[in-house]
Protein backbone atom coordinates (compact mmCIF):
# COMPACT_ATOMS: atom_id res chain seq x y z
CA UNK A 1 0.00 0.00 0.00
CA UNK A 2 2.89 2.62 0.75
CA UNK A 3 4.83 1.71 -2.23
CA UNK A 4 1.59 2.19 -3.91
CA UNK A 5 1.57 5.65 -2.84
CA UNK A 6 4.85 6.26 -2.96
CA UNK A 7 4.99 5.12 -6.57
CA UNK A 8 1.82 7.38 -7.36
CA UNK A 9 3.53 10.56 -5.61
CA UNK A 10 6.40 9.83 -7.46
CA UNK A 11 4.43 9.80 -10.84
CA UNK A 12 2.41 12.77 -9.60
CA UNK A 13 6.04 14.99 -8.78
CA UNK A 14 7.44 13.68 -12.59
CA UNK A 15 3.78 15.34 -14.17
CA UNK A 16 4.10 18.53 -12.11
CA UNK A 17 7.86 18.38 -13.16
CA UNK A 18 6.81 18.56 -16.82
CA UNK A 19 3.77 20.98 -16.22
CA UNK A 20 7.27 23.23 -14.53
CA UNK A 21 8.71 23.11 -17.73
CA UNK A 22 5.77 23.30 -20.11
CA UNK A 23 5.19 26.76 -18.24
CA UNK A 24 8.74 28.42 -18.68
CA UNK A 25 8.47 27.01 -22.21
CA UNK A 26 5.57 29.10 -22.36
CA UNK A 27 7.07 32.36 -20.36
CA UNK A 28 9.95 32.46 -23.12
CA UNK A 29 8.16 32.34 -25.79
CA UNK A 30 5.29 34.35 -24.84
CA UNK A 31 8.75 37.02 -23.86
CA UNK A 32 10.04 36.58 -27.77
CA UNK A 33 6.30 37.62 -28.83
CA UNK A 34 6.00 40.32 -26.91
CA UNK A 35 9.53 41.56 -27.83
CA UNK A 36 8.09 41.12 -32.03
CA UNK A 37 4.98 42.36 -31.47
CA UNK A 38 6.68 45.77 -29.10
CA UNK A 39 8.89 46.11 -32.54
CA UNK A 40 6.04 46.14 -34.71
CA UNK A 41 4.40 48.85 -31.87
CA UNK A 42 7.02 51.37 -32.20
CA UNK A 43 7.50 51.13 -35.51
CA UNK A 44 3.87 51.41 -36.27
CA UNK A 45 3.52 54.43 -34.43
CA UNK A 46 6.99 56.09 -35.64
CA UNK A 47 6.01 55.15 -39.06
CA UNK A 48 8.55 53.60 -40.09
CA UNK A 49 6.75 50.01 -41.11
CA UNK A 50 5.30 51.95 -43.83
CA UNK A 51 8.74 52.68 -45.50
CA UNK A 52 10.11 50.56 -48.46
CA UNK A 53 12.49 48.10 -47.61
CA UNK A 54 15.15 45.11 -49.12
CA UNK A 55 12.49 43.17 -48.09
CA UNK A 56 9.42 42.90 -49.89
CA UNK A 57 6.34 42.64 -47.81
CA UNK A 58 6.41 44.07 -44.47
CA UNK A 59 5.28 47.38 -45.51
CA UNK A 60 2.38 46.43 -47.39
CA UNK A 61 0.87 44.41 -44.80
CA UNK A 62 1.93 47.10 -42.39
CA UNK A 63 0.32 49.41 -44.18
CA UNK A 64 -2.67 47.63 -44.76
CA UNK A 65 -6.27 48.88 -43.39
CA UNK A 66 -5.45 45.13 -41.16
CA UNK A 67 -2.81 46.66 -39.56
CA UNK A 68 -5.21 48.96 -37.45
CA UNK A 69 -8.09 47.95 -34.86
CA UNK A 70 -10.40 50.58 -33.54
CA UNK A 71 -7.63 53.08 -34.21
CA UNK A 72 -4.76 50.53 -32.03
CA UNK A 73 -2.54 49.61 -34.17
CA UNK A 74 -2.78 45.26 -34.23
CA UNK A 75 0.90 44.87 -33.14
CA UNK A 76 -0.40 46.58 -29.52
CA UNK A 77 -3.19 44.53 -29.23
CA UNK A 78 -0.76 41.63 -29.92
CA UNK A 79 1.63 42.53 -27.40
CA UNK A 80 -0.67 43.02 -24.63
CA UNK A 81 -1.88 39.29 -25.39
CA UNK A 82 1.38 38.16 -25.31
CA UNK A 83 2.04 39.78 -21.85
CA UNK A 84 -1.43 38.48 -20.61
CA UNK A 85 0.18 35.02 -21.75
CA UNK A 86 3.19 35.58 -19.61
CA UNK A 87 2.06 36.86 -16.45
CA UNK A 88 -0.73 33.69 -16.59
CA UNK A 89 2.13 30.92 -17.28
CA UNK A 90 3.85 32.72 -14.48
CA UNK A 91 1.43 32.41 -12.12
CA UNK A 92 0.48 28.96 -12.61
CA UNK A 93 4.16 28.44 -12.44
CA UNK A 94 3.50 29.35 -9.02
CA UNK A 95 0.74 27.55 -8.39
CA UNK A 96 -2.30 29.72 -9.07
CA UNK A 97 -4.14 27.06 -10.82
CA UNK A 98 -6.79 29.41 -11.74
CA UNK A 99 -4.34 31.55 -14.11
CA UNK A 100 -3.08 27.75 -16.09
CA UNK A 101 -6.81 27.41 -17.26
CA UNK A 102 -7.29 30.50 -18.21
CA UNK A 103 -4.29 30.21 -21.07
CA UNK A 104 -6.37 27.92 -22.94
CA UNK A 105 -8.97 30.15 -24.31
CA UNK A 106 -6.61 32.79 -24.73
CA UNK A 107 -3.97 31.16 -26.74
CA UNK A 108 -6.93 29.74 -28.59
CA UNK A 109 -8.21 32.94 -29.17
CA UNK A 110 -4.80 33.92 -29.97
CA UNK A 111 -4.32 30.87 -32.65
CA UNK A 112 -7.33 31.27 -34.24
CA UNK A 113 -6.56 35.47 -34.94
CA UNK A 114 -3.16 34.07 -36.22
CA UNK A 115 -4.74 31.82 -38.92
CA UNK A 116 -6.87 34.91 -39.98
CA UNK A 117 -4.11 37.22 -40.37
CA UNK A 118 -1.80 34.51 -42.53
CA UNK A 119 -5.03 34.23 -44.45
CA UNK A 120 -5.22 38.07 -44.79
CA UNK A 121 -1.45 37.96 -46.18
CA UNK A 122 -1.60 35.37 -48.38
CA UNK A 123 -5.24 36.10 -49.99
CA UNK A 124 -5.89 39.70 -49.52
CA UNK A 125 -3.02 41.40 -49.34
CA UNK A 126 -0.76 39.13 -51.75
CA UNK A 127 2.58 39.56 -48.90
CA UNK A 128 4.49 38.54 -46.09
CA UNK A 129 5.76 40.27 -42.88
CA UNK A 130 8.36 37.81 -41.70
CA UNK A 131 7.68 39.72 -38.76
CA UNK A 132 3.77 39.02 -38.91
CA UNK A 133 5.29 35.43 -39.23
CA UNK A 134 7.48 35.06 -36.46
CA UNK A 135 4.43 36.09 -34.26
CA UNK A 136 2.24 33.75 -36.21
CA UNK A 137 5.11 31.06 -35.52
CA UNK A 138 5.52 31.77 -31.60
CA UNK A 139 1.47 31.54 -31.48
CA UNK A 140 1.70 28.38 -32.90
CA UNK A 141 3.68 27.07 -30.09
CA UNK A 142 2.39 28.64 -27.79
CA UNK A 143 -0.58 26.23 -28.97
CA UNK A 144 1.04 22.91 -29.23
CA UNK A 145 2.59 23.89 -25.44
CA UNK A 146 -1.46 24.54 -23.96
CA UNK A 147 -2.87 21.18 -25.91
CA UNK A 148 0.17 19.26 -24.56
CA UNK A 149 -0.21 21.01 -21.02
CA UNK A 150 -3.98 19.90 -21.63
CA UNK A 151 -3.07 16.15 -22.43
CA UNK A 152 -0.86 16.22 -19.06
CA UNK A 153 -4.02 17.55 -17.10
CA UNK A 154 -5.99 15.12 -17.97
CA UNK A 155 -4.17 12.26 -17.80
CA UNK A 156 -3.55 12.66 -14.11
CA UNK A 157 -7.39 13.72 -13.47
CA UNK A 158 -7.60 10.08 -14.80
CA UNK B 1 8.16 35.83 -0.42
CA UNK B 2 7.10 33.45 -2.90
CA UNK B 3 2.98 34.83 -2.80
CA UNK B 4 4.57 38.24 -3.91
CA UNK B 5 7.33 36.77 -6.57
CA UNK B 6 5.33 36.39 -9.54
CA UNK B 7 3.57 39.54 -9.35
CA UNK B 8 7.53 41.23 -8.98
CA UNK B 9 8.36 39.42 -12.00
CA UNK B 10 5.22 40.77 -14.06
CA UNK B 11 6.61 44.12 -12.81
CA UNK B 12 9.69 43.93 -13.53
CA UNK B 13 8.91 42.68 -17.11
CA UNK B 14 6.06 44.97 -17.92
CA UNK B 15 9.02 48.11 -16.55
CA UNK B 16 11.56 46.54 -19.16
CA UNK B 17 8.85 46.55 -22.25
CA UNK B 18 7.47 49.55 -21.36
CA UNK B 19 11.15 50.74 -21.56
CA UNK B 20 12.09 49.00 -24.59
CA UNK B 21 9.46 50.52 -26.28
CA UNK B 22 10.43 54.46 -25.03
CA UNK B 23 13.69 53.64 -26.13
CA UNK B 24 12.99 52.39 -29.63
CA UNK B 25 10.75 55.12 -30.05
CA UNK B 26 12.94 57.56 -28.81
CA UNK B 27 15.95 56.39 -31.62
CA UNK B 28 13.28 56.05 -34.14
CA UNK B 29 12.34 59.50 -33.56
CA UNK B 30 15.60 61.37 -33.41
CA UNK B 31 17.06 62.89 -36.12
CA UNK B 32 19.97 61.83 -36.95
CA UNK B 33 23.08 63.77 -38.81
CA UNK B 34 23.82 62.47 -41.98
CA UNK B 35 27.28 59.83 -40.57
CA UNK B 36 26.16 60.47 -37.14
CA UNK B 37 28.92 63.64 -36.25
CA UNK B 38 28.16 66.36 -34.26
CA UNK B 39 30.16 70.18 -34.25
CA UNK B 40 33.63 69.88 -32.45
CA UNK B 41 32.19 71.54 -29.37
CA UNK B 42 30.16 68.93 -28.95
CA UNK B 43 27.04 70.70 -29.36
CA UNK B 44 24.20 68.73 -30.25
CA UNK B 45 23.70 68.17 -33.79
CA UNK B 46 19.43 68.63 -33.99
CA UNK B 47 20.26 72.51 -32.71
CA UNK B 48 23.17 73.73 -34.89
CA UNK B 49 22.44 72.45 -38.44
CA UNK B 50 24.92 74.71 -40.41
CA UNK B 51 27.63 72.58 -38.07
CA UNK B 52 26.84 69.26 -39.05
CA UNK B 53 29.43 67.60 -41.36
CA UNK B 54 28.17 65.24 -43.91
CA UNK B 55 29.76 62.19 -44.74
CA UNK B 56 28.93 59.26 -46.86
CA UNK B 57 30.23 59.04 -50.17
CA UNK B 58 29.21 61.49 -52.86
CA UNK B 59 26.98 59.84 -55.21
CA UNK B 60 26.56 60.24 -58.68
CA UNK B 61 27.50 63.88 -60.19
CA UNK B 62 26.17 65.50 -61.28
CA UNK B 63 23.17 64.66 -58.93
CA UNK B 64 19.72 65.78 -60.04
CA UNK B 65 18.32 68.49 -58.27
CA UNK B 66 15.93 71.31 -58.37
CA UNK B 67 16.13 74.83 -56.84
CA UNK B 68 19.50 77.16 -56.69
CA UNK B 69 22.73 74.94 -55.93
CA UNK B 70 23.16 77.62 -52.86
CA UNK B 71 19.91 77.44 -51.16
CA UNK B 72 19.42 77.41 -47.38
CA UNK B 73 17.94 74.59 -47.13
CA UNK B 74 18.68 71.02 -48.57
CA UNK B 75 16.18 68.01 -49.19
CA UNK B 76 18.02 64.83 -50.31
CA UNK B 77 15.25 62.26 -51.06
CA UNK B 78 16.64 58.54 -51.84
CA UNK B 79 13.49 56.92 -53.56
CA UNK B 80 12.44 54.09 -55.03
CA UNK B 81 10.10 55.22 -58.55
CA UNK B 82 8.13 51.56 -57.41
CA UNK B 83 7.75 52.50 -53.48
CA UNK B 84 4.30 53.48 -52.71
CA UNK B 85 5.12 55.30 -50.08
CA UNK B 86 7.58 57.38 -52.27
CA UNK B 87 5.09 57.65 -54.29
CA UNK B 88 2.84 59.83 -51.78
CA UNK B 89 5.88 61.79 -50.50
CA UNK B 90 6.24 63.01 -54.65
CA UNK B 91 3.58 65.89 -54.64
CA UNK B 92 4.82 66.56 -51.22
CA UNK B 93 8.16 67.67 -52.84
CA UNK B 94 6.58 69.34 -55.91
CA UNK B 95 4.93 71.45 -53.07
CA UNK B 96 7.68 72.32 -50.90
CA UNK B 97 9.32 73.23 -54.42
CA UNK B 98 6.71 75.41 -55.08
CA UNK B 99 6.31 76.73 -51.72
CA UNK B 100 9.73 77.41 -50.97
CA UNK B 101 11.14 78.49 -54.46
CA UNK B 102 14.54 79.67 -54.35
CA UNK B 103 15.62 78.87 -50.83
CA UNK B 104 15.33 75.29 -51.16
CA UNK B 105 17.05 72.73 -53.29
CA UNK B 106 15.48 69.18 -53.52
CA UNK B 107 18.10 66.22 -54.84
CA UNK B 108 16.80 62.79 -56.07
CA UNK B 109 19.28 60.12 -55.52
CA UNK B 110 18.48 56.37 -56.89
CA UNK B 111 17.61 53.91 -54.64
CA UNK B 112 15.72 50.58 -56.54
CA UNK B 113 15.09 48.05 -53.76
CA UNK B 114 16.06 45.21 -55.45
CA UNK B 115 14.78 42.43 -54.90
CA UNK B 116 11.15 44.13 -53.28
CA UNK B 117 10.60 45.66 -56.29
CA UNK B 118 10.80 43.96 -59.66
CA UNK B 119 10.70 47.00 -61.84
CA UNK B 120 12.63 49.20 -59.36
CA UNK B 121 16.11 49.40 -61.66
CA UNK B 122 14.22 49.43 -64.83
CA UNK B 123 12.31 52.51 -63.60
CA UNK B 124 15.31 54.05 -62.27
CA UNK B 125 17.01 53.76 -65.61
CA UNK B 126 14.38 55.12 -67.38
CA UNK B 127 14.83 58.37 -65.43
CA UNK B 128 18.78 58.14 -65.49
CA UNK B 129 18.42 57.89 -69.40
CA UNK B 130 15.59 60.64 -69.96
CA UNK B 131 18.36 62.30 -67.26
CA UNK B 132 21.02 62.20 -70.29
CA UNK B 133 19.01 63.46 -72.71
CA UNK B 134 18.09 66.69 -69.77
CA UNK B 135 15.36 65.50 -68.71
CA UNK B 136 15.23 63.71 -65.03
CA UNK B 137 12.48 65.33 -63.59
CA UNK B 138 10.08 65.05 -66.46
CA UNK B 139 10.67 61.24 -66.72
CA UNK B 140 10.67 61.07 -62.50
CA UNK B 141 7.47 62.84 -62.32
CA UNK B 142 5.77 60.54 -64.85
CA UNK B 143 6.89 57.33 -63.29
CA UNK B 144 5.93 58.60 -59.63
CA UNK B 145 1.82 60.12 -61.27
CA UNK B 146 1.31 56.44 -63.13
CA UNK B 147 3.32 54.20 -60.53
CA UNK B 148 -0.19 51.90 -60.10
CA UNK B 149 -0.23 52.24 -63.79
CA UNK B 150 2.82 50.05 -64.30
CA UNK B 151 4.17 48.27 -61.09
CA UNK B 152 2.10 45.06 -61.73
CA UNK B 153 2.73 44.97 -65.24
CA UNK B 154 5.10 42.07 -66.45
CA UNK B 155 6.91 43.82 -68.87
CA UNK B 156 7.20 47.76 -68.22
CA UNK B 157 9.95 48.83 -70.94
CA UNK B 158 6.98 49.88 -73.71
CA UNK B 159 5.35 51.86 -71.04
CA UNK B 160 8.87 53.51 -70.11
CA UNK B 161 8.96 54.15 -74.07
CA UNK B 162 6.12 55.58 -74.06
CA UNK B 163 6.56 57.95 -71.26
CA UNK B 164 9.94 58.72 -73.93
CA UNK B 165 7.74 59.86 -76.18
CA UNK B 166 5.37 61.87 -74.15
CA UNK B 167 8.36 63.96 -73.26
CA UNK B 168 10.06 64.20 -76.40
CA UNK B 169 12.95 61.95 -75.53
CA UNK B 170 15.07 60.84 -78.87
CA UNK B 171 13.85 57.33 -78.07
CA UNK B 172 16.36 55.33 -80.33
CA UNK B 173 19.01 56.88 -77.88
CA UNK B 174 17.14 56.83 -75.12
CA UNK B 175 16.50 52.69 -76.13
CA UNK B 176 20.78 52.75 -75.86
CA UNK B 177 21.02 54.61 -72.91
CA UNK B 178 18.90 52.48 -70.71
CA UNK B 179 20.87 49.68 -70.59
CA UNK B 180 23.96 51.37 -71.21
CA UNK B 181 27.24 51.82 -68.83
CA UNK B 182 27.05 55.69 -68.03
CA UNK B 183 23.00 54.87 -66.88
CA UNK B 184 23.99 51.74 -64.75
CA UNK B 185 27.19 53.69 -63.49
CA UNK B 186 25.00 56.63 -61.99
CA UNK B 187 22.44 54.13 -60.23
CA UNK B 188 25.51 52.32 -58.88
CA UNK B 189 26.95 55.62 -57.38
CA UNK B 190 23.83 56.67 -56.10
CA UNK B 191 23.19 53.31 -54.23
CA UNK B 192 26.60 53.48 -52.97
CA UNK B 193 26.24 57.12 -51.15
CA UNK B 194 23.25 55.42 -49.83
CA UNK B 195 24.62 52.57 -48.40
CA UNK B 196 27.69 54.65 -46.92
CA UNK B 197 24.64 56.79 -45.41
CA UNK B 198 23.39 53.34 -43.66
CA UNK B 199 19.38 53.77 -45.37
CA UNK B 200 17.65 50.70 -45.11
CA UNK B 201 14.32 51.90 -46.63
CA UNK B 202 13.08 54.22 -48.93
CA UNK B 203 11.87 57.03 -48.61
CA UNK B 204 14.65 58.35 -46.99
CA UNK B 205 14.89 62.24 -46.86
CA UNK B 206 17.94 64.17 -45.31
CA UNK B 207 17.36 68.18 -44.91
CA UNK B 208 20.58 69.84 -44.42
CA UNK B 209 22.13 66.39 -43.63
CA UNK B 210 20.51 65.18 -40.87
CA UNK B 211 17.67 62.53 -41.47
CA UNK B 212 14.01 63.46 -41.02
CA UNK B 213 12.00 60.74 -39.43
CA UNK B 214 9.58 59.48 -41.22
CA UNK B 215 6.75 60.18 -39.59
CA UNK B 216 7.53 64.21 -40.16
CA UNK B 217 7.55 63.58 -44.07
CA UNK B 218 3.80 64.72 -44.04
CA UNK B 219 3.69 68.15 -45.79
CA UNK B 220 2.53 70.23 -42.38
CA UNK B 221 5.50 68.68 -40.68
CA UNK B 222 8.36 68.65 -43.03
CA UNK B 223 6.88 71.99 -43.57
CA UNK B 224 7.96 73.46 -39.95
CA UNK B 225 11.54 71.40 -40.51
CA UNK B 226 12.44 73.80 -43.56
CA UNK B 227 11.07 76.54 -41.41
CA UNK B 228 13.54 75.64 -38.59
CA UNK B 229 16.38 75.16 -41.02
CA UNK B 230 15.41 78.56 -42.84
CA UNK B 231 15.25 80.59 -39.90
CA UNK B 232 18.45 78.34 -38.21
CA UNK B 233 20.24 80.00 -41.27
CA UNK B 234 19.51 83.53 -40.93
Amino acid sequence: MISASSALTSSSNRVSKRQNLLYILIVVLSLCGMADAIYLTVEHITGQSVRCTIIAGCSEVLSSSYAVVAGFPLASIGALAYFSVFCLAILALFGYRMAGLLLTPLVAVMCLVSIWLIYLQAFVIHAFCQFCLLSAAITFGLTALVVILWRIGRLTRI
Amino acid sequence: MKRILPFLIILAVLGVALGSAWYLKRSATEIHPVGATTNAKGASPTNSPATVSTTGVPGAEPAHTLGPANAPAHLEEFGDFECPPCGVLHPILVQMHKEFGDKLKITFREFPLVPAHQHAVAAASAAEAAGLQGKFWEMHDLLYENQKAWHEVFDVRPIFEGYAKQIGLDVPRYQQDVNGEAVAQRIFQDGKRGHSLNIKGTPTVFLNGREVPFESLPADKLRVLINVELAGSR
